[in-house]
């Protein structure tokens, strides 16, 4: 006889922490991860494994290329398939932060050389990533620094830093972006091959001495012979910086802000929250790691279920991952970067501007939101598909087919564990009580089909 | 031809490059055909056909189209091409080794997913032996399989681990003029080698970056004079070892532009002036070379993978009568005579 385990966490909480620090989650894995404690499944997230099930010569192997849909495939991939989900999602989240675009910057090495560096940096600390992000060549192509020279300054990369990447409006000068972008004169990189004949080579980082301002500089009350690295230790000590940081973590996972040009006039949805990570961002010194663990352990995360609106990418990386075909390497991945998202209102690596994408109830539409209904249903209904086998096989093993009420409790437990709205419930219980009499496994998945296309799937 | 007493190897120079981006797009493998004609096997995501080109850097036109159905191709690993100069293909996707005529017309198939005998998963590395049977590096399974070109299983060996005729994700194959045959044990960091019925000659190589060290070689082939050449992927290079393993010499890359490269050049002022503000040195290196193939004039041909070409260089070597060479010695000496 099987020794049934103790559930340490609820399921449904389980679920809802990978939907949101992840890109979800099978109900297997939810089983397994329930018999953790809860922090001790947040400080798992927080720790990348080295081995992380993904590995990277077989990546190589398998879906090597230069193109963006090539990298893209092989990033959705890690959505799916990498122990370190969180790893992953904070590379997406300072994908929206620090929105760098393919459109001009044309360099796709660059492009995913960048995510490269979210993903390896993004859970250090703000004056590690700042510093790196100022190093990065498609973000200095995509501000101008390049352009950034002490005989004629380009104030491009130091306006947007303080503005969209640390501080936000209201808590600078015109005089500080002056100053931050002579700060930065001289950073650049240097020229690499162009594309034809022989592909992309790698862009390295510059400092050019001579074409540095190496005068004194006023920067945030300051006073002093600063370069960028000094800049941004003045900017990481800023508690602005630790408030502003500190709500894009809280609007990317906890639940949808206004967009970031009203911060300054609008308040955050949860101060107290905002609060409490701020404190653990300037007590730790810019440690994304602290923040995180108090956003993730607050209980006004773990309540704030299914009241944000899934990215295109998120949708689709959690879709693909409960219907369990690209498990293993297999083709075909590229098409969901290169048009499924596409179509959905996002493009990875080419967002629309230096604002990123508007988050939120901006990510749907009415065109876009039969998008995503669309594949979801596609996906999902499609009752060979290994997860989606394991899921009927789940809902069929639990023996609840006969009641309706069961049906529908089992189908939802087995899709996330989900909850929805009462409507929605009722809704699902007409198709329970209408569709007895057929066929198990096509009930199943009708059912299943009908649960991804409820408002409540929208959201994460 | 018996393989020479002794060898003069008087140099190895690099010859010139073949194709560009957009002519020989991540080209993965290449079968030597006749009249200086060479079958280009190209594969991207979504991208998966065969590049006819020649030694004079002449396009030939391709064949391919990427899809399920019979005749199509989803993530081609090899191409080899038999004494007729049909090409088979194996496609790692689709678990089959299709064959095609040169002229791209679809002959036929075999393979089918699977663990049993005669069934493929992930199906890598192709060779012929004398008799025009395929050696089939069957990856996921672990294990090498016989085949008849029409499909029908003679023998296979291998089993996952790093044993000895145990394999980890093998890829390439091939097999020299004694029948013997070679596989690049790619997850091993090693190259086994075999006797034609699967039983073990000798190993070499490991993980590291040191001569004779490998990290995840992906291609081995043998010429003429028993030299052994392992595609050394993951560290950029190919190494030279002589038919006793011993390592010899390394080719890191040494590319020209080609002439189409030339060509296009001379009509593009705006890559031309980005070309003169940019450190030239990585251009000329191997990026991710994947196969290797030689022909009887000496020619080693290295599929630059990651930088859409391929690089050519020439074998001078001397064969030497026993006269010329004197007797192995039982030990390292410091007389120069």
């Amino acid at each position: 006889m099987v020794q049934a385990v103790k559930t340490q966490t609820d399921p449904a909480l389980v679920a809802h922490l990978y939907r949101r620090a992840g890109f979800g989650i099978t109900r297997e894995q939810v089983d397994r991860l329930s018999e953790r404690d809860y922090a001790d499944i947040v400080d798992f997230l927080l720790n990348p494994l080295p081995s992380n099930g993904v590995h990277d010569d077989e990546v190589s192997r398998y879906m090597g290329g230069e193109s963006p849909h090539a990298y893209l495939a092989t990033w959705i991939f890690r959505m799916i398939n990498s122990e370190n989900q969180l790893q992953e999602k904070m590379a997406l989240f300072w994908h929206h932060v620090f929105a760098t675009g393919l459109a001009k910057n044309e360099h796709v090495l660059s492009a995913s050389n960048q995510i490269e560096m979210f993903r390896s940096n993004g859970m250090s600390d703000m004056r590690t990533i700042l510093l790196d992000l100022s190093r990065d060549p498609a973000m200095i192509f995509w501000l101008d620094n390049n352009e950034n020279h002490k005989s004629e300054p380009n104030e491009n990369y130091g306006r947007e830093l303080l503005e969209l990447f640390s501080l936000g409006v209201g808590n600078y000068t015109e005089i500080d972006i002056k100053n931050a972008a002579r700060a930065f004169t001289g950073w650049t990189f240097a020229q690499s091959p162009p594309l034809y004949p022989h592909g992309y080579y790698p862009c390295d980082f510059v400092f050019e001495e001579e074409n540095h301002d190496n005068s004194e500089k006023e920067f945030l009350g300051h006073t002093g012979n600063f370069d960028g690295g000094d800049v941004i230790d003045i900017i990481v000590d800023q508690p602005a910086c630790a408030a502003f940081i500190s709500r894009h973590l809280y609007n990317f996972f906890v639940a949808d802000e206004p967009q970031v040009p009203t911060w300054n006039e609008v308040a955050p949805l949860d101060p107290q929250l905002i609060d409490a990570m701020s404190e653990a961002f300037m007590n730790s010194g810019g440690d994304i790691k602290s923040v995180l663990r108090v956003m993730f352990n607050s209980n006004a995360f773990k309540d704030a279920r299914f009241k944000k609106v899934k990215s295109p990418i998120e949708l689709v990386a959690g879709i693909l991952k409960m219907v369990g075909n690209f498990d293993d390497f297999r083709p075909g991945l590229s098409a969901y970067a290169d048009s499924t998202t596409v179509v959905m209102g996002q493009k990875l690596l080419d967002p629309p501007s230096v604002e990123g994408w508007h988050t939120g109830k901006e990510w749907i539409d009415g065109g876009n939101l039969t998008e995503r209904v669309n594949f979801a249903v596609s996906e999902i209904g499609d009752g060979e598909s290994p997860g989606v086998q394991r899921i009927i096989d789940r809902i069929i093993d639990s023996g609840s087919l006969v009641a309706p009420e069961d049906f529908v409790d089992s189908a939802l437990d087995a899709m996330g564990p989900i909850t929805v709205e009462d409507s929605t419930s009722e809704a699902l219980m007409k198709f329970a009580r209408d569709s007895e009499g057929i066929d198990d496994r096509l009930r199943a998945v009708r059912i299943i089909s009908l649960i991804v296309s409820t408002p409540e799937y929208q959201f994460a | 031809m018996p393989r020479p007493y002794g060898l003069l190897r008087a140099g190895f120079p690099y010859l010139k490059s073949l194709g560009m981006r957009r002519l020989t797009n991540f080209p993965i493998d290449i079968a030597l055909g006749s009249d200086g004609w060479m079958y280009v096997l190209c594969r991207q995501d979504g991208t998966a056909l065969v590049r006819k080109y020649s030694f004079e850097d002449e396009d030939g036109g391709n064949f391919g189209d990427v899809g399920d159905d019979e005749g199509k191709l989803q993530w081609p690993v090899s191409i080899i091409a038999d004494s007729e100069e049909n090409l088979f293909i194996s496609d790692e996707a689709l678990n089959r080794i299709s064959c095609f005529s040169s002229d791209g017309e679809f002959i036929s198939s075999f393979g089918e997913y699977g663990v049993e005998k005669g069934q493929l998963d992930r199906p890598a590395g192709l060779a012929f032996d004398a008799e025009e049977n395929i050696y089939v590096v069957d990856s996921k399974n672990h294990r090498l399989q016989k085949f008849t070109k029409n499909g029908e299983l003679i023998l296979g060996w291998g089993s996952h681990g790093d044993g000895e005729g145990q394999f980890d994700l093998p890829w390439g194959i091939t097999v020299d003029e004694l029948g013997d045959v070679y596989v690049a044990d790619w997850r091993n960091d090693r190259v086994q080698k075999f006797t034609s019925d699967g039983d073990f000659i000798m190993e070499f190589g490991h993980s590291g970056t040191g001569n004779g060290e490998f990290n995840r070689p992906t291609d081995v082939t043998v010429d003429m004079d028993g030299d052994i050449y392992v595609c050394d992927r993951g560290n950029n290079r190919v190494q030279l070892f002589n038919a006793e393993a011993g390592y010899v010499d390394k080719f890191v890359g040494d590319a020209t532009l080609s002439q189409v490269a030339r060509e296009y050049m001379m009509t593009n002022a705006s890559p031309n002036r980005i070309r003169d503000m940019a450190v030239l040195e990585p251009q000329k290196l191997l990026r991710q070379p994947r196969s290797i193939a030689v022909d009887s004039d000496g020619h080693l041909f290295i599929t630059d993978t990651g930088s859409y070409r391929i690089q050519v260089y020439q074998k001078e070597a001397i064969h030497l009568e026993p006269h010329q060479f004197a007797p192995p010695m039982r030990s390292v000496t410091l007389h120069q005579e």
